[in-house]
């Protein structure tokens, strides 16, 4: 019951957010300078059509009016239409400006559905890799604090954290897949070329994780329960392992939650460098083309899944801890 | 040795000495500790006392190391032998910390920690066997609905079930030895004295010897077969309480008894109540202040009724004093008598303007006649400002003098309380405790004050220091005029200090009552109950077995209705289950509301009952 | 009482420090804050002198010198181009450190401006609490909702990069953290005693905010923005990748490697070496952050 009615509290205040995401960016698109449909039309189209595209299209109405609009539909589960991509094969040449049947254009819905799962697989890996790395680490840290663990997980992180996601995807990309070939990495071909880039994505993760660990790590094995479990008679596997991670993972499942468009800025990136078929190389393709539907779309997309990660990180805290109020 | 029994020790402490690197903490410290037996160990802060728990624990950490001396746990020298030291913890000796509320894991149910730990040190007993234990336990020590508390979490108890608690989870593996280390604390008195009660009984139920650490001597003496006094690391002296009381050996011992606060001492010099026509400095009419909380894992909101229809006033020069335990609504009500929140309804006079409904820019103008000093002298001043920034703030607020005029009188008012002129540029950070609250009352009373609203101001503080700062509280007052309100849980103090005094329970002034009316006469019972469980050597007016009080205060969300403290009451009958008594005047200024002090109706009720 | 005041003296002096004092002071003497200190303090050196020592222009093409790879490289390398050329023939070592200069003052200045914002975002926010704490904090959930990768290559993507445009961008997108982080202190600070004492006194809610707590909970925080000063030129490096950041001529790391990534089969060091420099950058910049960011820890939890 009590789990209900928090739900329904954060859905709500999740669409709320939701909502103002896409007034934020709505507004953002049509604000700064940059005229899409002088994009799509190419760059020959006379001025008069291009108005004409424009007006067709509603772009010519004032922003609040287009806003209601958009937004109607994406309470219908409408997104709209993508400016420039076409629903299959070649992409809409800026050349053919006199196609108007824009119904042949893909959807963003469509879009988006078919690009997440690989995004979804990349990070998930990129997770498995991240916490592969850092629960060691940053463990150890935190139990031995001051001693060299702590250091070395002070020092793996300051350099994971140093190191550009997209110049680390160039270096090892030339080592380990063309030198070495020992995994495949541009494009996408299968299992195996999520490897490389989830790799990436892990080593810009885990610094964090290995930071918020070691803190939390320490601060939990510093408290007054720890300290008299010894007392107490439990052994050392026991107070570590059942009662100082446990109360230590509750920091760790927050940071996912807060670092959630840390993660999805990393994918962007990597997906860029490796040629990956994801969100992210979608968004970088959407905003170089300037296609504000698909723009719009991802940003909603990406803030409700924030919203729904932050409602589950929170659940499965108050699981772990039942001290946090719903 | 002159004990009760004729078995072997179990515990034979010889000339056991603690060193913190190069500093003796502990010097050779001797005794025997047998079954059944209550070992009182007392000394004030610093003595060592805590290190000797530890010790005896086996919980020494760096920098502190056993310089010397042996611990014989049943014959076994623990000092030799870490590893049996290891094995013993938890499973023969037993310790209890000072500290219930953290002692366990927030995010495990008390039952499965019990199960936990008493299957760590004892892998033979199967889970459904620890867990019936543990609920028998907890039945034991009073936790009502034991096989339901089994099930919640610590945070779901309150500080003296959390104690109860921790006893069990000691008791649990039947230790020969526990080692209560400050048990009583943090607790509230009425509480402590259940607490004292339960261990005294399982004392006798479970033929356990105890090593009781505590720093109150009262408490020492009345929980304990021997008291052993620790003066700086040595054993000052080792006798029965009534001998040690009747005949202390050492000039220490002496001392602290004589530093006792008394009760009911005929001598106590007990302020004069009113001195002069009685002038209301403060006039408070039917106050009544209740929180919205939302409760975890319930529907909409809550209501805590923290403060209910309080009345009473405050004279010119009077010391009034509002005393209660925690959760009575003391500290609500000091937050509305400072403006710090505003009452729900009722007034709220001084100076003839009401506090409470005073516009914003009104009321920070009206501050400067009446200031408060707060309990904690750490968390109370600025961090990292100098002291005589600290000083002039009040003043650049209420933009008082010139910048050299502030300076001088933040000097002066520094000498007044008695901070060395040279800390005027010194951070708090150096300040002990007792400087720090000087530094506080220095602050308030730099504006100039009419009355001055001292909350727990003291209680931080150790005996020898309290004295110094009621002496100076009474130095200001003859030279300023001040009228003083103590807000404090330390009824000793009150009893040194106040004319008046009112006691709260559960958000309500049950009795309002001259000093020695109160002490001597009190008019409700939920007074007497406190007055039998203050820590006191003397023989007591009021006997805990007839006053004491069952259970904890109801919590202030869903109260009863008819009369608050009836659930605890050992007097109540119907009536005051039914209706809420009133304030009634007793005669000779003396209110309490309690129908006992009707006799008509009272004996009417009890026909009828 | 406890065992902790052992040294109670030790202490005290320790305590008469103001917090600030105290952190620098540990920072300072740990071991990784002076190795990021000295690498950094080289660096910046470098990046400040050297392109105008040298005498050479980072921009200037030189056909016969291109492709030359660093030292003890191949066959061609020469002491005059360290870092060796591009494919144009400019020097690598001068680009390296003209983008550090872009690279630095982008990150520093980003971090300047979402310390601000989320400061006073967050002293506001904690603060009055309520509703005002509810229409701020929503607002920045809002933001913290669109990555903040997204938001910045969406307004640099479809208006013009410059300097100033890609400071706020980072600086507007980065501030929600600071201002849950700000908040939550001022939360937990304004509860405490000595806050009660002054609006007993009868400060102001302005004088409270901004001369009581601010000064006390920004120093604490400011000291581990340097982390951020790192993360903001990392990213300032991706906008330039990706061709939305400081646009060329003018070198900076993103477009460096950019350009350097098409030709690396043939010149891998023209994509990896400046990126070994920043990486070198940033790793003493961390050094010092995370550093401080232990020091700030270890004041607090022992205090």
């Amino acid at each position: 019951m009590f789990v209900l009615r928090f739900l329904v509290r954060r859905l709500l205040q999740g669409v709320v957010i939701v909502f103002l995401v896409s007034a934020l960016i709505f507004t953002l698109l049509r604000v700064v300078p940059g005229d899409p449909v002088r994009l799509m039309a190419g760059g020959m189209a006379p001025e008069a059509l291009i108005e004409e595209i424009a007006t067709e299209m509603g772009l010519r109405d004032p922003i609040p009016v287009q806003f209601a609009r958009y937004i109607g539909g994406v309470f219908r589960g409408d997104f709209g239409q993508s400016f420039v991509r076409p629903a299959s094969g070649a992409a809409v040449g800026g050349a053919s400006f006199d196609d108007s049947t824009r119904g042949e254009r893909a959807r963003v819905l469509t879009l988006i559905a078919e690009t997440a799962p690989m995004t979804i697989q990349l990070a998930l890996l990129a997770m498995v890799f991240a916490l592969m790395i850092a629960l060691p680490i940053g463990i150890a840290g935190g139990l031995n604090p001051g001693r060299w663990p702590d250091r070395m997980a002070l020092y793996l992180s300051s350099i994971f954290v140093s190191l550009p996601n997209f110049w680390l995807g160039i270096v090892l990309a030339l080592v380990v897949s063309v030198k070495w070939q020992l995994v495949p990495s541009i494009g996408y071909h299968g299992f195996a070329y999520t490897i490389l880039p989830a790799f990436v994505l892990a080593i810009e993760i885990a610094p964090f994780l290995i930071r918020t660990l070691t803190v939390s790590v320490s601060g939990v094995m510093a408290q007054n329960f720890i300290d008299i479990a010894r007392v107490r008679g439990l052994s050392w596997g026991q107070i570590v392992f059942r009662h100082a991670l446990k109360n230590a993972s509750v920091p760790l499942l927050n940071l996912l939650g807060v670092q959630f468009s840390m993660l999805l800025g990393g994918v962007l990136v990597i997906e860029f460098i490796f040629d990956y078929p994801g969100l992210g190389l979608l968004t970088i393709n959407a905003v170089m083309q300037r296609d504000f539907p698909l723009i719009q779309g991802i940003a909603i997309i990406t803030a409700a899944a924030f919203v729904l990660i932050n409602i589950v990180v929170d659940l499965a805290a108050t699981a772990i801890d039942p001290r946090l109020d719903y | 040795m002159e004990t009760a029994t004729q078995t072997d020790p179990v515990l034979r402490v010889e000339g056991l000495s603690v060193a913190a690197g190069e500093r003796a903490v502990l010097s050779d410290i001797s005794f025997d500790l047998h079954p059944r037996e209550i070992l009182a160990v007392i000394g004030e802060s610093g003595s060592g006392k805590t290190v000797l728990a530890r010790a005896l624990a086996s919980w020494l950490a760096d920098p502190l190391r056993v310089t010397g001396g042996k611990i014989l746990f049943r014959g076994k020298d623990l000092v030799k032998d870490p590893a049996l030291a290891r094995r013993l913890a938890g499973r023969e000796i037993a310790y209890v910390g000072g500290n219930p509320a953290g002692a366990l894991d927030p995010t495990m149910t008390v039952g499965a920690q019990l199960v936990e730990k008493l299957r760590a040190v004892r892998p033979d007993i199967s889970s459904a066997e620890a867990k019936r234990k543990a609920i028998q336990l907890l039945d034991a020590v009073r936790i009502p609905a034991a096989a339901k508390r089994f099930e919640e979490y610590p945070f779901q108890y309150s500080g003296g079930m959390m104690q109860r608690a921790m006893i069990v989870d000691a008791l649990i593996s039947d230790p020969p030895l526990l080692i209560a280390d400050n048990i009583t604390q943090p607790l509230d008195v009425t509480v402590a004295a259940q607490i004292l009660k339960l261990m005294r009984d399982l004392n006798h139920q479970f033929s356990t010897a105890v090593l009781f650490i505590c720093s109150s001597l009262p408490v020492a003496c009345d929980a304990s077969d021997r008291v052993m006094v620790l003066n700086q690391g040595r054993v000052a002296e080792m006798q029965p309480p009534a001998a040690l009381i009747r005949d202390p050996q050492s000039g220490y011992t002496r001392k602290l008894i004589a530093e006792l606060p008394r009760l009911w001492d005929e001598t106590t010099h007990a302020p004069a109540e009113e001195r002069g026509a009685p002038v209301p400095v403060l006039s408070i009419r039917d106050v009544a202040k209740a929180y919205r909380i939302r409760r975890r894992g319930e529907a909409g909101l809550s209501v805590v009724q923290a403060v209910r229809n309080v009345s009473f006033d405050v004279y010119q020069g009077d010391n009034f004093g509002v005393v209660g335990e925690s959760g009575c609504g003391k500290s609500s009500l000091m937050r509305l008598l400072t403006g710090l929140e505003r009452p729900d309804h009722g007034e709220i006079v001084f100076d003839g303007a009401d506090v409470g409904s005073a516009p914003a820019s009104k009321l920070r103008e009206m501050r400067r006649k009446f200031q408060l000093v707060l309990q904690d002298p750490y968390g109370s001043l600025p961090p990292q400002w100098p002291i005589g920034k600290i000083l002039e703030e009040p003043l650049k607020i209420h933009g008082i003098g010139s910048a050299a005029e502030r300076r001088e009188r933040a000097r002066s008012v520094m000498n007044e309380v008695g901070l060395p002129d040279g800390y005027y540029n010194h951070l708090t950070g150096g300040l002990s405790a007792g400087q720090r609250q000087r530094l506080n009352v220095a602050r308030a009373m730099i504006l100039e004050p009419r009355l001055l609203i001292m909350d727990e101001t003291l209680s931080a503080l150790d005996q020898t220091e309290q004295g110094k700062l009621l002496d100076l509280f009474e130095r200001l007052q003859a030279q300023h005029g001040f009228t003083y309100i103590f807000i404090s849980h330390d009824l000793t103090m009150v009893r040194r200090v106040c004319s008046r005094i009112a006691v709260m329970y559960l958000g309500e002034v049950v009795e309002v009552a001259p000093n020695e009316r109160l002490f001597f006469d009190p008019g409700h019972p939920y007074s007497r109950a406190l007055l039998s469980a203050a820590p006191t050597l003397e023989d007591r007016r009021y006997r805990p077995e007839d006053c004491l009080l069952e259970g904890e205060p109801p919590s202030p969300i869903d109260l009863p209705p008819g009369c608050a403290f009836a659930s605890r009451c050992p007097h109540a009958f119907d009536r005051c289950r039914r209706e809420n008594p009133v304030l009634v005047n007793r005669g000779g200024r003396a209110l309490a509301a309690c129908f006992l002090n009707e006799p008509a109706s009272a004996s009417l009720e009890n026909a009828h009952a | 009482m406890s065992v902790t005041d052992i040294s109670p003296a030790a202490d005290r002096v320790a305590a008469a420090q103001t917090v600030s004092s105290r952190i620098w002071r540990l920072a300072f003497a740990s071991i990784e804050f002076r190795i990021g200190l000295v690498v950094f303090i080289l660096l910046v050196l470098a990046a400040a002198l050297y392109p105008e020592i040298s005498g050479i222009d980072p921009t200037k093409l030189s056909v016969r010198e291109k492709l030359i790879p660093p030292l003890f490289m191949g066959e061609t390398w020469t002491w005059k181009h360290p870092l060796g050329t591009d494919q144009l023939g400019r020097d690598m070592l001068s680009r390296s450190l003209v983008g550090l200069r872009y690279s630095l003052l982008i990150g520093v200045a980003t971090t300047v401006l979402m310390l601000l914002v989320g400061a006073i975002v967050g002293l506001l926010s904690g603060y009055y609490g309520g509703r005002v704490d509810m229409v701020l904090m929503r607002l920045t959930d809002a933001q913290l909702a669109i990555p903040m990768i997204i938001l910045a290559i969406t307004i640099l993507g479809v208006s013009r990069p410059t300097i100033p445009s890609i400071i706020l961008v980072l600086g507007l997108a980065g501030w929600p953290v600071y201002a849950r982080v700000m908040r939550s202190t001022v939360m937990s600070e304004s509860k405490k005693e000595y806050v009660r004492g002054a609006i007993v006194l009868g400060a102001t809610n302005m004088r409270i905010m901004f001369l009581l707590i601010l000064p006390l909970v920004l120093p604490p925080m400011a000291f581990v923005a340097v982390l951020d000063i790192a993360r903001m030129m990392i990213f300032e490096s991706v906008l330039g990748f990706i061709g939305l950041g400081v646009q060329p001529p003018t070198p900076t790391f993103g477009n460096i490697i950019a350009d350097g990534r098409k030709y690396i089969m043939n010149a891998w060091w023209i994509a990896t070496m400046p990126g070994a420099f920043l990486v070198v950058t940033l790793t003493s910049i961390n050094l010092m952050g995370a550093a401080l960011e232990r020091a700030r820890n270890k004041v607090y939890g022992g205090a």
